[in-house]
């Protein structure tokens, strides 16, 4: 009984989400065929490359809503420079770039003006926002050169290339998460600021860093959107952030920030990315499907905390 | 267990508790009066918190009964325990920091019409209590701005602020220093002549067999023994606590090359605030001790030394390098390693490996073109466990599932990875049961032993004397004293820590 809690705690979501595929292989037509596995691995790319980031700077200890925002306003950067200049390579760059110097914002207001991140990133969203009205000049932009679109749909081996530097990306992170000693430090700061700070780790930078990775990532996430869509668009929808946190609370990365894992966060995305393709596969009203997906996060959430009390 | 009924009698037959397949309580039977204090002394996880909290209804055990007053008391919740007058002050204190003492006293139990507060009577009635046990304190003050011995005053003052038969203190002095916590003592007796019950739960042997008449001995859940403090000496309550001979309190100090050179040079160090014009020196091989109250400078001085602190003026020499402005990578980069005071909150991160608990300040030295080299640090930290005495199951178990004395370990094991020249031990044996106390202190002789200078922290002044080669004394930022050999001896630390010159 102990190790079977131990067991779901540690791998429940994998359990959860084989389960879950497995029950809609046999019960919907049409989800166990190879066209729309990979349909659900290209829509989920650009949530997993943000989640995977997102999972980091949680993990260090901060929120950041302000992915939205950068998401959204990136790649009207991106589109700016290559309407001007019809390099779609700078034109990635500049988005990219972006992305950084919005994540340095970030960075400097929770780390040194000791800012709470959540109100912190929140109040910046809004000025991201702005900034991509402004740059748009409040209206639809589309790329000059048709070779925009390749960067999301180009096909290699049968799956998209945004699916292609999704899985990049959630290498990648594992690597830096697992592997080095970014990684440790994130851990360190995230579980115990005070005991990583004594044990000379330079809690500011790490915590300025997972901002700025968070803040490419969101940027490539949102070049790969307008990619796919062949088109951007100024607005404050703040819903790709819900779909991304999502993700990370239904892995079971800990919101209180030292616990966490980037497999967690991929495999939470697909669990709900299953959920929402089989709804639609059933017929599931869609309203139905909204009220489902919040019983399950408000599940993922509780059965964590009761198996953590459990162990205490 | 018939005895005759006396006052605020609380008999406890048989019980028992078991979490999981740990038996906290076994067949305990202990029996606590009225006017008395009663000390529960034993390792940690001998029971003694455990005990306390049966007693409150916080704990419901497996197997046993409860009489209170010679009547059965069933507690399935602390309400029912507290309507009968039995309450506790726990260890972690539980307080409202951003509302005043008088809501802090008056929470529950505010007088009321209707559904209203009266104020003035919630008032009155708080001054009442606070003139009954001569604990007078501000009713508006806020509490999160109350010196940590006046905050432990509001926390008692509210278990009397009702009906209060039977206290149980667990741990009230743990975070208190010397003179405060004979103020508390004092306290306690004043409640037992009331006719109260005291049950007093402490580390501190030495507490424990100046104030308390009845000692009751726990050892893995088991009653050891109840006797009369008067029959107990801290070697005997040791022995029933370990369940081995006391080997001593201490270890010889190794002898000091006094014409070494000196390792550590501070002179004229200030911190505005903090302290002021510090000048002292370590030697390799010598334990300096750092005494004097909380609040006298000695972390402030020993986190500025290690670069986590702030130092206005001064300089802070290591073999001879300037080290004044630097940061904490720095310190450790030239040789330092810092045991910080308090583990939980400054030096363990509980949910994560002992071994990345341990290799976190000297990651750069696994570091290859692949990324972490997972062997050799699992090599190195091993030989830092071993070297250390660190008990555990493998590397990868998380540091909460240790003991207090292991957890202090992982300090130790941490701080020796760096090979230091000079470790700092910030109260290296706080919450650590008596058995491992000793194993702390051969580390840091061993270090000494080994060429390594020591700056040793420590509230208790037992530990202060049997460890420190030479002793420094701060009281308000200043060295007021530094004593060595012959000279060192409670008297003359004490007298200089409440600024006696």
């Amino acid at each position: 009984m102990m190790n079977f809690a131990l067991l779901f705690r540690n791998y429940g979501i994998l359990l959860v989400t084989i389960l879950l595929f497995v029950v809609l292989a046999v019960t919907a037509d049409g989800f166990a065929t190879e066209r729309n596995l990979r349909n659900i691995l290209d829509q989920q790319s650009m949530v997993i490359i943000a989640a995977s980031f997102m999972t980091i700077a949680i993990i260090s200890g901060n929120f950041d809503v302000s992915v939205s925002a950068i998401f959204v306003t990136a790649p009207l950067f991106g589109l700016r420079v290559e309407n001007m200049t019809g390099n779609v390579f700078l034109a990635v760059a500049a988005a990219l770039a972006v992305g950084l110097i919005m994540g340095a914002i970030n960075g400097f207001i929770v780390t040194r003006l000791k800012i709470n991140s959540f109100i912190g990133t929140l109040a910046t969203s809004f000025m991201f926002f702005g900034a991509g009205f402004l740059v748009s000049s409040r209206s639809l932009m589309r790329p000059e050169s048709d070779v925009y679109r390749l960067i999301a749909r180009s096909r290699f081996l049968g799956l998209t290339s945004a699916t292609w530097i999704a899985i990049g990306v959630v290498i990648i992170a594992t690597i830096l998460l697992s592997r080095t000693r970014f990684g440790r430090n994130v851990f360190a700061v995230g579980g115990n600021m005070e005991a990583a700070r004594l044990a000379g780790v330079a809690v500011n930078r790490v915590q300025t860093t997972a901002f700025l990775l968070l803040g490419v990532a969101a940027a490539l996430a949102g070049v790969l959107n307008s990619s796919r869509s062949i088109s951007a668009q100024p607005s404050d929808d703040f819903s790709f952030v819900f779909a991304v946190l999502t993700a990370v609370i239904v892995g079971g990365t800990s919101i209180a920030g030292g616990q966490g894992a980037i497999w967690r966060t991929t495999t939470a995305a697909f669990f709900l990315a299953f959920l929402n393709n089989g709804f639609n596969l059933l017929q599931i009203d869609p309203i139905w499907q909204r009220l489902i997906e919040g019983a399950v996060i408000i599940m993922a959430v509780a059965v964590d905390t009761w198996t953590k009390q459990r162990r205490a | 267990m018939t005895d005759a009924l006396t006052p605020n009698q609380l008999t406890l037959s048989g019980v028992s508790k078991t979490y999981g397949s740990i038996a906290a309580l076994d067949d305990v039977s202990v029996t606590f009066e009225g006017g008395r204090i009663h000390a529960l002394v034993g390792e940690n996880g001998a029971g003694k918190s455990t005990l306390g909290k049966v007693m409150l209804g916080v704990e419901t055990p497996d197997a046993g009964v409860l009489k209170w007053q010679g009547e059965e008391a069933r507690f399935s919740t602390p309400a029912q325990a507290n309507k009968l007058g039995l309450v506790g002050i726990s260890q972690e204190l539980s307080l409202m920091h951003d509302r005043s003492v008088l809501d802090n006293l008056s929470i529950g139990r505010e007088k009321c019409i209707g559904p209203f507060i009266d104020h003035r009577a919630t008032l009155r009635q708080a001054q009442q209590v606070m003139e009954q046990y001569d604990m007078t304190l501000d009713p508006r003050a806020m509490v999160g701005d109350l010196p940590v011995a006046d905050q432990q005053r509001v926390e008692i003052l509210r278990a009397l602020n009702q009906e209060a038969n039977l206290i149980v203190f667990d741990e009230p002095t743990a975070r208190l220093e010397g003179g405060e916590a004979r103020k508390l003592m004092s306290i306690l007796r004043k409640l037992a002549e009331q006719g109260k019950a005291i049950v007093f739960i402490s580390h501190f042997l030495e507490e424990v067999l100046s104030v308390a008449d009845t000692v009751t001995i726990l050892r893995n859940g088991q009653h050891v023994r109840t006797n009369p403090a008067s029959e107990e000496t801290r070697s005997s309550l040791v022995e029933g606590m370990t369940g081995a001979a006391d080997q001593g309190q201490f270890p010889e100090l190794p002898a000091v090359d006094e014409n070494a050179e000196p390792l550590l040079v501070v002179s004229g160090a200030t911190a505005a605030g903090a302290f002021e014009d510090i000048s002292l020196t370590i030697r390799p091989g010598e334990i300096v001790g750092l005494s004097g109250l909380v609040g006298a400078g000695r972390s402030e001085l020993a986190h500025a030394i290690y670069g986590a602190g702030r130092i206005d003026t001064g300089t802070i020499k290591l073999e001879g390098h300037q080290l004044s402005g630097h940061s904490v990578s720095d310190a450790v980069a030239r040789g330092m390693a810092l045991v910080p005071e308090s583990r939980r909150e400054q030096g363990l991160f509980m949910n994560r490996s002992i071994l990345e608990n341990v290799s976190l300040p000297y990651l750069n030295r696994f570091m290859s073109w692949l990324g972490l080299n997972g062997r050799q640090e699992v090599e190195e930290v091993r030989a830092c466990g071993e070297n250390t005495t660190l008990k555990y199951g493998e590397l990868s178990d998380m540091v909460s599932t240790l003991s207090g004395g292991n957890q202090q370990k992982v300090l130790f094991a941490r701080a020796t990875l760096g090979e230091p020249r000079l470790l700092i031990a910030d109260e290296p044996t706080r919450g650590v049961d008596v058995g491992a106390k000793r194993g702390i202190y051969d580390l840091i002789v061993g270090l000494a032993k080994e060429g390594l200078g020591v700056l040793l922290i420590s509230s208790e002044i037992e530990e202060i004397l049997g460890l420190s080669h030479r002793v420094v004394v701060l009281s308000r930022g200043r060295v007021m004293t530094e004593l060595s050999g012959d000279e060192i001896n409670e008297n003359a630390v004490m007298s200089a820590a409440f600024g006696a010159k």
